[in-house]
């Protein structure tokens, strides 16, 4: 099966994508009270203990520090639940795919159409978030689909490797929690690349997390980024797809075997 | 061209099983030198005791596993239902599962949305319709699954164990809905413990030991060779 047919077979499955996206989000909040609000109130409370540590332990910066924060944030949480959703994708579909010759590429689709779902409802707090911090968007912000579009991208490459690599090697579930904790801490969420020491700014450079969030700062604070910034973010975004789909595709026809 | 739906030649699939962490080497033969053809509308009963490789054969044939040697023919659109109602979430209704699963089995939405009465009905769970299936019993779910399943609009079927659950009236009604499709022209592969159901309804009985294949042909005859190879042990 070829890029092109992949993409065809894959076309006629959006309806199963799309229902299966919907499941994946209606099963993570099965058993809480809250049920979807919690879509809503993660990220939030996220915010709310960030904000209220950050600005009382260092004089912000940035020009609002709310909007800058819950920019970041809305990235980091994405990218979190995404990943998390692609790294099961595989495993915690075996019974399907044990039973039923299914294109497998869907699993980590939907980790992506699952965050992209998800989106729409951060997207929501974002703008909800503004008039309380009187915070006026600025004609930049059409620029965001195209960073949204490479978080997306990003989401879909790591997930076509860690679904396979968590087949595999089952301690990679750990490993990536951490690295994600790490994550929080090396992107600039809650910092600004100009207080950025050496170390942090080394770890930028190989950060796509890192750039894309950065990319979404300048945006909302009324600023074109560089086409350099736009150049170097979408080739290491590219270059995660590349490999994590070779990989995929390499371990595709035998890793139900695994399961 | 030929009349067979299915032909398996020299059909071998193994599987890796590390002794230790040092010795990855050690291979096991879950299928070996698996032969036979099966014509339009016939019904194969594969028997054999659990772990003599009925189910690795059926997800061989459905492409699930590939095969480590031999050949796989297939003529015409397969479909496997290897295990019912797959893909079933507690925490959503009937008809949702019903749509959901009936995705899964490849159907097209606007015509699971058609069939979702008829299947209801079927499975005797219309009053039913908008409840959890978290409430259901096993039963209502197999009935459920089934009643789904037996939607799909394929050529050959490949049914692992279906013929062994539900209650008496379920099991009639499955085993009419299997003549329905042999009457249909459907080809079947079904395997299952119920030597008496094997009988009944398959025109082939295929017998597996230990991945080996140790007779196929007639019903009454295979199935009193494997009786007798159960006793003999």
């Amino acid at each position: 099966m070829n890029i092109n047919s992949g993409m065809i077979s894959l076309w006629t499955k959006k309806t199963l994508i799309f229902h299966l996206s919907i499941m994946e989000i209606k099963m993570r909040y099965k058993e809480s009270f809250l049920s979807f609000l919690w879509v809503v109130l993660e990220p939030l409370f996220m915010f709310i203990i960030l904000y209220v540590v950050f600005s009382n332990i260092r004089e912000p910066r940035e020009e609002n520090f709310a909007i800058y924060l819950i920019s970041g944030i809305i990235f980091y949480h994405l990218f979190t639940k995404g990943t998390m959703t692609g790294l099961t994708s595989i495993r915690n579909n075996q019974g399907i795919l044990k039973s039923l010759s299914i294109n497998k590429n869907i699993f980590p689709i939907i980790a992506v159409t699952t965050t992209a779902l998800l989106l729409i409802v951060e997207i929501g707090i974002f703008f909800g978030i503004m008039p309380f911090v009187s915070f006026v968007p600025s004609w930049t912000l059409i620029m965001m689909p195209f960073v949204i579009t490479l978080l997306l991208v990003l989401i879909l490459g790591l997930s076509y490797l860690l679904s396979v690599l968590y087949v595999k090697i089952p301690d990679i579930q750990p490993v990536w929690t951490i690295l994600m904790y790490a994550l929080l801490f090396v992107s600039p969420i809650f910092w600004s690349i100009d207080e950025a020491n050496n170390t942090l700014l080394a770890i930028q450079q190989i950060n796509p997390l890192g750039q894309i969030i950065e990319l979404s700062h300048k945006i909302v604070f009324n600023e074109v980024p560089i086409i350099e910034d736009w150049i170097k973010t979408s080739l290491i975004v590219s270059a995660i797809l590349i490999v994590g789909y070779t990989f995929f595709r390499k371990f595709e026809k035998t890793i139900v075997e695994e399961l | 061209m030929s009349k067979d739906s299915i032909i398996v030649k020299n059909l071998v699939k193994t599987f890796k099983a590390p002794k230790n962490f040092k010795d990855k080497s050690n291979l096991i033969y879950a299928l070996n030198d698996i032969s036979f053809s099966l014509e339009k509308g016939q019904i194969l009963g594969i028997i054999g005791k659990n772990g003599s490789g009925k189910t690795t054969l059926l997800r061989t044939i459905s492409g699930i596993y590939n095969p480590t040697s031999g050949n796989i023919t297939v003529n015409g659109k397969l479909a496997p239902v290897l295990q019912i109602g797959i893909g079933f979430r507690n925490e959503i209704s009937s008809i949702e599962n019903i749509i959901m699963y009936g995705l899964l089995l490849g159907l097209k939405k606007d015509e699971i949305k058609d069939k979702v009465n008829t299947i209801l009905e079927f499975a005797d769970l219309k009053e039913f319709a908008r409840m959890k299936l978290k409430y259901f019993s096993s039963g209502m779910r197999t009935r459920l699954a089934f009643a789904t399943a037996m939607q799909i609009k394929s050529e050959i079927f490949l049914v692992d164990e279906i013929l062994a659950v539900g209650d008496m009236d379920f099991k009639e009604k499955s085993f009419n809905e299997f003549m329905r499709l042999k009457k249909e022209g459907k080809t079947i592969i079904h395997t299952t413990h119920n030597l008496s159901a094997v009988e009944r309804f398959s025109d082939k009985v295929l017998f597996l030991d230990k991945g080996k294949q140790v007779e196929i042909g007639d019903p009454k005859e295979v199935i009193a060779k494997y009786k007798k190879y159960i006793l003999g042990e």
